[in-house]
This record gives C-alpha cells, sequence and structure tokens, in this order.
C-alpha cells in the first residue's frame, strides 16, 4: 500500500489508479476515496492544474467579486436586508440572473430564512444584513450554529480608513459579536481578497459538521475594482463521506448482534445524511428497539417512521423499556450519548466535536451516517447467517412489540376520549391535522407547548417530514418555513408557531411571505402565552405557585388578532376557535395554497397545565401614571 | 383594613411552603412503583406532590405526560390514575391550612372550606385579582380538575370572589 502512495505522490499514477490499486487491497470504495482525497496536492498545486474552466479571472468590483465566487460555488439565492454600503454587491446582481435575491425585513427573519432553506435542502443559506443589524442576525444563528446548518452571513463594515474613529455605525470589532455563533469569522483585508475569502467561507461553512460563517467586507473594498480568480466549486467542496475503521465496524456488529438487551438512538445527522432508509434497514434486520431525540421540546428532525413497532419513543433517562440496556447504539445523535449504568455505548457521528462530550463512549466512530450505517449493515451480515439474524430479530421485536403496541393502544384511548367540545386542545388539534395534511407535507415547527401534538401525528422517511430547531431561539417557524418552501416548492409546507413564537419574530415573515407569493400555510397554536415555561416555573411549587400569580408567561392582553395581522401584510386568514370546524379551516388553506397563495389560521386553543385557568398578569398603566393628560 | 388583612393571610399561607417543597415521597400503594419509574425519567416526583388532583384531573395530566414521551401503557394508565387520585387528590395528605381572615358576603365560608383546605390555601385565591370571565374560568377549571364542589357552589364562589376579589 505504502508503494501505491508514494507512486501517486510523485505523480507516477492518477487519482483514479491509487483508489483502484486500494480497493485491490482490501479497502471499501469510499474508505479509498477518501485516502485518496487526503493524500490530494496542496490547493495552490491544485489550482494551477486545475481546467480553465474550474477557475476563470475576473475584474470587478469587491461586491462583483463575491456575488461572483458565491454563484461558483453553486450559490442560487441570497436572503438580504440591505444597508447603504453594501449596495455594490446588489449593483453587481442588476444584470444577473443566478442568482435570486430574497428580501426580508428584520435581519432575524433573513437568517431564519436562509437556515430553513439551507435545513432543506442541504445546501448553504447566504445572508447578506446591515453590519448595524448584526446583533439581530446572531439571535437566528444560534439555531443555525446548535443545529449545524450551513450559513454564510455577510455585511459591510465602515471604510478601513474610518475605523477607530468611532464614526457613525461603526462598531470597533462588531464581527466579535458573531464569534460564538460561528465556525470562522474573517473581515477581508483587499479587494483582492474578497473572492478567496469567500470562498474560504463556503468551504468552512458546508464541511461537515456544517457551521454558521460570518464574512465583514468594509465598504470601500467593496466599491474598489480589482482583478481576482473565481474558483468553482468542485475545487473546494471537501467531501465528508468519510467511513468508518472496518475493525472498528465489525466490533459493533459483533456487540450489536451479541446484546441481550440493545437499544438504538438516533439524532439529526440521521437527516442530515439522508440514512432514513439505512436506519430502519439496520433496526429491522437486528429488531432493535429504535429512540428518537426526545424530551418536551425535542430537537429538529424525526428520521424514523414513527408508526413503526420497533419506535418506542423519544430517549429518557431510565428508559423502563427497553430496561437496563447492555449495549447502547447512538447513530448521529448529539444528545444520545448518555449514562447508562451497565451499557457499553457506541457512538457513530458525523462531528468529532461533539463525539464523547457528553458521556464517554467504549466506542466512538467519525462517519458519515448513511455510508457508516451501510458499513453496519454489511458487518452484521458478514457476521451472522441470515437464519441467525433472522431468529435475533424476530426476538427482539416480539419484546419491543409487545411493548409498543400497548403504547400505541393507550394513544388511541387518548384519541377516542379526546373531547370535540369546548375549546381546541392541542390534542385535537394534532388528531384533525393528522387527519388532514398530505402525507408528504413538510411540517415546519417551533413550539414548545405544541410539540404536545407530535405524538398524534406520523413522521418518517416516507412519511410527513418534520423540521424544525432544537430548544434554542423562538421566532424562527415563519421565516423558517418560507425558506423550507423555497427550497422545496413541490411540497406542501405547513408552519406551526406558538403565538409566542409569532411575538418573538414579529410579522415581518409574512412580508416576505407575501412579496414573494409563497404558498405556505402559517398554523399559530394561540394559547395566549408560554404555556409550557409557565408550567415549568409553576412545577418548581415556588412563590408564583403559591400566589397563584403568574408574574412572566401570560400573552393575552393585548389579545393579539394575528389573522388580522397576516391580512394586513396580504396574506389570507382566519380565526379557528370550533374544534369541529378544524378540518374545513385546513382545507381552505390547503386550496388558497393549490392556487399559489400563502394562508393563515390563528387557532383559538386552550391552555394547559398549572395555572391555565388564569389570565391573571402583573398589569402596569403608564396612561394612569400621568400628571398630564397628553 | 382588609388589605391588611389579606396580607396577614398571604403571609401566613406562605408559611405552610413547606407543603410544596417537602422531599417527594410517594405513599405505598398499587401503581406506586410505576409513578416512581415512569415519572422520574424527565422530573423528580416532588411535583405530583405539590398537585392535588381528582381522578379525571390525574387522567387529563397522565395523558398529557404520555403524549410528551411517557413510558406509560393502555394497561397501567388506569392503576397509575387510581394510585394518584388515591394519595394526592384533594383533601388527601394536605397539610392542615391556617384559615385567613376574608370579607363577609354569600359565599364566604364556602371558600374558607373548600378553596382553601382541600388542595392548596387561599393565598392562591385572594391574592391574584381576576376579572369576571375569569373567575368563572378559573372556578369551573378547578371543579373540572377534582375540587369538591356542586356546579351550583361553583357559582356562589364565583360571584363571591369576582365581588370581593375582582380586578379593580
Amino acid at each position: 500500500m505504502k508503494e501505491l502512495f508514494k507512486q501517486y505522490l510523485d505523480k507516477g499514477i492518477s487519482r483514479r489508479s491509487l483508489t483502484k490499486g486500494l480497493t485491490a487491497a482490501g479497502l471499501t470504495a469510499g474508505a479509498a476515496k477518501t485516502i485518496a482525497q487526503s493524500l490530494a496536492p496542496p490547493a495552490a498545486a491544485q489550482t494551477a492544474a486545475a481546467a480553465p474552466a474550474q477557475i476563470r479571472e475576473m475584474k470587478g468590483t469587491g461586491g462583483a467579486l463575491f456575488t461572483q465566487q458565491l454563484k461558483a460555488a453553486g450559490v442560487e439565492f441570497i436572503f438580504f436586508n440591505p444597508s447603504t454600503s453594501d449596495s455594490p454587491i446588489f449593483d453587481s446582481l442588476v444584470d444577473e440572473s443566478g442568482i435570486q435575491l430574497i428580501k426580508g425585513v428584520q435581519e432575524g427573519a433573513v437568517v431564519a430564512m436562509a437556515d430553513g432553506y439551507a435545513r432543506a435542502s442541504g445546501k448553504l443559506g447566504v445572508v447578506v444584513v446591515a453590519s448595524v443589524g448584526l446583533p439581530n442576525a446572531v439571535a437566528q444563528m444560534v439555531n443555525s450554529y446548535k443545529d449545524q446548518i450551513p450559513i454564510l452571513v455577510a455585511a459591510s463594515s465602515v471604510s478601513q480608513e474610518s475605523v477607530g474613529r468611532e464614526q457613525m455605525q461603526e462598531y470597533e470589532g462588531i464581527e466579535r459579536v458573531t464569534q460564538p455563533m460561528t465556525k470562522w469569522h474573517w473581515m477581508a483585508s483587499a479587494t483582492t481578497t474578497i473572492a478567496e475569502t469567500t470562498r474560504r467561507a463556503v468551504k468552512f461553512a458546508t464541511t461537515a459538521p456544517a457551521a454558521p460563517v460570518y464574512l465583514s467586507f468594509p465598504e470601500n473594498l467593496l466599491r474598489t475594482e480589482a482583478t481576482a480568480q473565481i474558483f468553482d466549486k468542485s475545487l473546494f467542496n471537501v467531501s465528508m463521506k468519510v467511513r468508518p475503521d472496518k475493525l472498528d465496524i465489525e466490533a459493533a456488529a459483533r456487540m450489536i448482534i451479541e446484546a441481550k438487551n440493545p437499544l438504538l438512538s438516533i439524532g439529526d445527522e440521521v437527516f442530515q445524511n439522508d440514512a432514513g432508509k439505512e436506519i430502519l434497514e439496520l433496526a429491522e434486520l437486528l429488531g432493535l428497539p429504535v429512540a428518537g431525540q426526545g424530551g418536551s421540546l425535542g430537537f429538529w428532525t424525526k428520521p424514523f417512521p414513527s408508526k413503526h413497532p420497533l419506535y418506542i419513543g423519544p430517549l429518557l433517562r431510565q428508559m423502563r423499556f427497553p430496561g437496563a440496556v447492555d449495549v447502547h447504539l447512538n447513530i448521529g445523535s448529539k444528545h444520545g450519548e448518555q449514562h447508562m449504568p451497565g451499557a457499553k455505548q457506541i457512538s457513530m457521528r458525523r462531528d468529532p466535536t461533539s463525539l464523547a462530550r457528553g458521556a464517554p463512549v467504549e466506542l466512538g466512530m467519525v462517519t458519515d451516517i448513511q455510508l457508516g450505517t451501510r458499513d453496519l449493515i454489511d458487518a452484521v451480515k458478514a457476521l451472522a447467517t441470515p437464519a441467525r439474524l433472522k431468529e435475533i430479530a424476530a426476538e427482539r421485536l416480539a419484546r419491543t412489540a409487545e411493548f409498543t403496541s400497548k403504547q400505541r393502544k393507550l394513544l388511541d384511548r387518548v384519541i377516542k376520549e379526546t373531547p370535540y367540545d369546548g375549546d381546541i386542545t392541542m390534542e385535537r388539534l394534532g388528531i384533525e391535522l393528522e387527519a388532514s395534511l398530505e402525507r408528504d407535507t413538510i411540517y415546519v415547527n417551533d413550539v414548545d407547548s405544541g410539540k404536545r401534538m407530535d405524538a398524534f401525528m406520523s413522521w418518517g422517511p416516507d412519511d410527513k417530514t418534520y423540521i424544525g430547531t432544537g430548544p434554542n431561539i423562538l421566532g424562527w417557524g415563519m421565516a423558517g418555513a418560507f425558506g423550507v418552501k423555497l427550497a422545496k416548492p413541490d411540497r406542501p409546507v405547513v408552519g406551526v408557531v406558538g403565538d409566542g413564537s409569532f411575538l418573538f419574530s414579529g410579522p415581518q415573515p409574512l412580508w416576505s411571505i407575501s412579496r414573494y407569493q409563497s404558498p405556505v400555510t402559517i398554523i399559530v397554536l394561540n394559547n395566549r402565552s408560554y404555556n409550557n415555561e409557565r408550567n415549568r416555573i409553576w412545577m418548581s411549587g415556588g412563590t408564583q405557585f403559591q400566589a397563584g400569580r403568574d408574574m412572566t408567561c401570560y400573552l393575552g392582553s393585548p389579545d393579539v388578532d394575528y389573522a388580522k395581522t397576516s391580512q394586513a401584510f396580504g396574506v389570507d386568514a382566519e380565526i379557528v376557535k370550533d374544534p369541529r370546524k378544524i378540518q374545513e379551516a385546513v382545507s381552505r388553506a390547503k386550496k388558497a395554497n393549490a392556487e399559489g397563495r400563502p394562508y393563515l389560521l390563528d387557532f383559538n386553543l386552550a391552555r394547559n397545565g398549572i395555572g391555565a385557568a388564569s389570565a391573571w398578569h402583573p398589569a402596569y398603566s403608564v396612561a394612569s401614571k400621568r400628571k398630564r393628560m397628553v | 383594613m382588609r388589605k391588611l388583612v389579606l396580607i396577614a393571610a398571604a403571609t401566613a399561607a406562605l408559611s405552610t411552603v413547606a407543603f410544596a417543597q417537602s422531599p417527594p415521597q410517594l405513599p405505598p400503594g398499587e401503581g406506586r412503583d410505576i409513578v416512581a419509574v415512569a415519572c422520574s425519567q424527565c422530573h423528580t416526583t416532588n411535583i405530583i406532590n405539590i398537585m392535588r388532583k381528582s381522578a379525571a384531573g390525574w387522567r387529563e395530566h397522565v395523558y398529557d405526560m404520555f403524549d410528551r414521551g411517557a413510558q406509560v401503557s393502555d394497561t397501567e394508565v388506569d392503576v397509575v390514575v387510581d394510585y394518584l387520585a388515591a394519595n394526592f387528590g384533594p383533601g388527601v395528605n394536605v397539610p392542615k391550612f391556617e384559615v385567613a381572615a376574608l370579607p363577609d358576603g354569600a359565599g364566604k365560608d364556602l371558600v374558607q372550606q373548600r378553596c382553601g383546605t382541600a388542595c392548596h390555601d387561599l393565598t392562591r385565591v385572594v391574592v391574584p385579582r381576576h376579572g369576571r370571565k375569569d373567575w368563572d374560568r378559573v372556578v369551573a377549571r378547578m371543579i373540572q380538575v377534582g375540587a369538591p364542589l356542586t356546579a351550583d357552589e361553583g357559582k356562589t364562589i364565583a360571584a363571591y370572589l369576582q365581588e370581593k376579589f375582582g380586578e379593580k
């Protein structure tokens, strides 16, 4: 093998020949490709050798160099809210049809749109905002950072000659506010470096584990003309299709075959690497009970079929079923590595930085989740006969199915006992949405207490797709749904937000939804409170609970009419209060979407939990404090 | 003067905080083991100790937890609800609250006897100020989750509370 490497590095053989030789020596095709990539010549040498079509020289303003490099990187959309100083960026797009501008009217909404687009498409979301509005953008970059979504955020800063003079809208070192929420941030130092800096930013943002990056362009650099090279994406698209070590995979396969009581937990990386089908195959091959990411807050995908008899619900601590686990296989979940007494932990993750971070693992593997799971399936099949595997799977499935069928019966009972009278409950709404939404709907979720509805609905690779955010910053949902629809225009998209989320973001996303004729349905779960928050606070039995005073969570005064708010932006909307009218209302929304129009449904819902009946809140009137009636 | 009485009542009631903050203790009985394990998968069982509900109220609560992922099955749910209602129902294992002085009026005795003894003290009744609709809703909700009141008694209480402790 060493000889092969030497020949390749000495340019005696081609990369294809190297890959072929490595495969012949016993490596998998993926592993051989990865090794060949790792041995690739440095960028400068590669640049020199690259075909002319992959590199072109151009003369233009800094703004033009930025947008042309983005175009060469495959960027389709720029999400923006403009400032005066970034006008060279938009000047460069006047006659450019390859990039579509998408305007948002607040920086947080702009980032959330780009984030939703990136989650649904797997592509880079590019954002241009005013430097002075950067802190607004950072609030939503929290979601992108925590959930490892590729976002490039750029802003123009004051001209270099003005730096340090504390001029209008100069905030010295403002780029540092992005530091905790970015993988990389950089300020361009010359117009000639803008394309190269942009190329590097795209590489950082998109290389798994993905993350936001931030670029700052001094105004004078955006306006100045320079000649620079534009690089095709093939020159910096770093493949992370890495496979785990063969011996590690064999060891993992042996452990899960021989386990007496195994558990498979899965997470968002399964969705990010499109590995849903492989996970299902592995689970069925070995009869593994599958737990998703969980807790009442949940995380941002549901990549396993939720009606499957092997799906046991969210991963909890000390799970009653399957009880004392002896082998815990975690695939693609940042939060799945949990200390389980007596269990050996195997974790396959695409993110090496958080692997074995939450808890120690006996066997950790960095891998593309689809390829790694495929290797694990192959290794399992190589270690046991089909008859033996069938026997193992049947015994485990029987145990798990006994548990899940009882869970299913209770769910059916809850559905049956959920009343139609009175106010609309979360349960009733979940049941009705399950009955009325198309099976290929993308359900974009930005709620807290509304996650209770998830249990009544079905999810999975061949079912409704669930896209949300981790439990971080609210206010993402409407803009996120718009971004998802942009990425998947041919699928029904329903954005579900709490009234809390709506108020966090404000109505600004409706402006973009309306302007760009985006046929999404927005559902507002209007229970006039941060309902889960109040429940969590009151459950501690503290003074607010004792006194029956909700000091913080009631939202119903003023009682916001979200339908009217929506109509003000040109988005048709209605209020729904009657549980029996839910399906009719959803039908009207679907009809509007089919006609190319967005629609908003403001569902007036019952609050639930401790203190739910009370609308008490600490009132205060500025008007009553006046001594002068002005 | 009324204000002074209420402040005194609130102070006295808050002295019973030990009820809410006592360590989690699950009384013996069928269903305890399920509750001990299934509920503590997500939170401490102290939360159970601070609430008092009828079987209907606990059923609603248990269903809510199930919706959120609690591992309870159809064969266990009735046992769990019965256990919770028997051990954490209205008037069960509740410390003796000091009875606050309330302003006279029709319904005063009902409030003192029913609202400030079975589940919580009177602080939660007399401190917050509610509007008319809100008091109706609060009392109706209390009956729904287990307050030992008839519908007529509920109306009397709501009317009294609206008059004496309504929004100013």
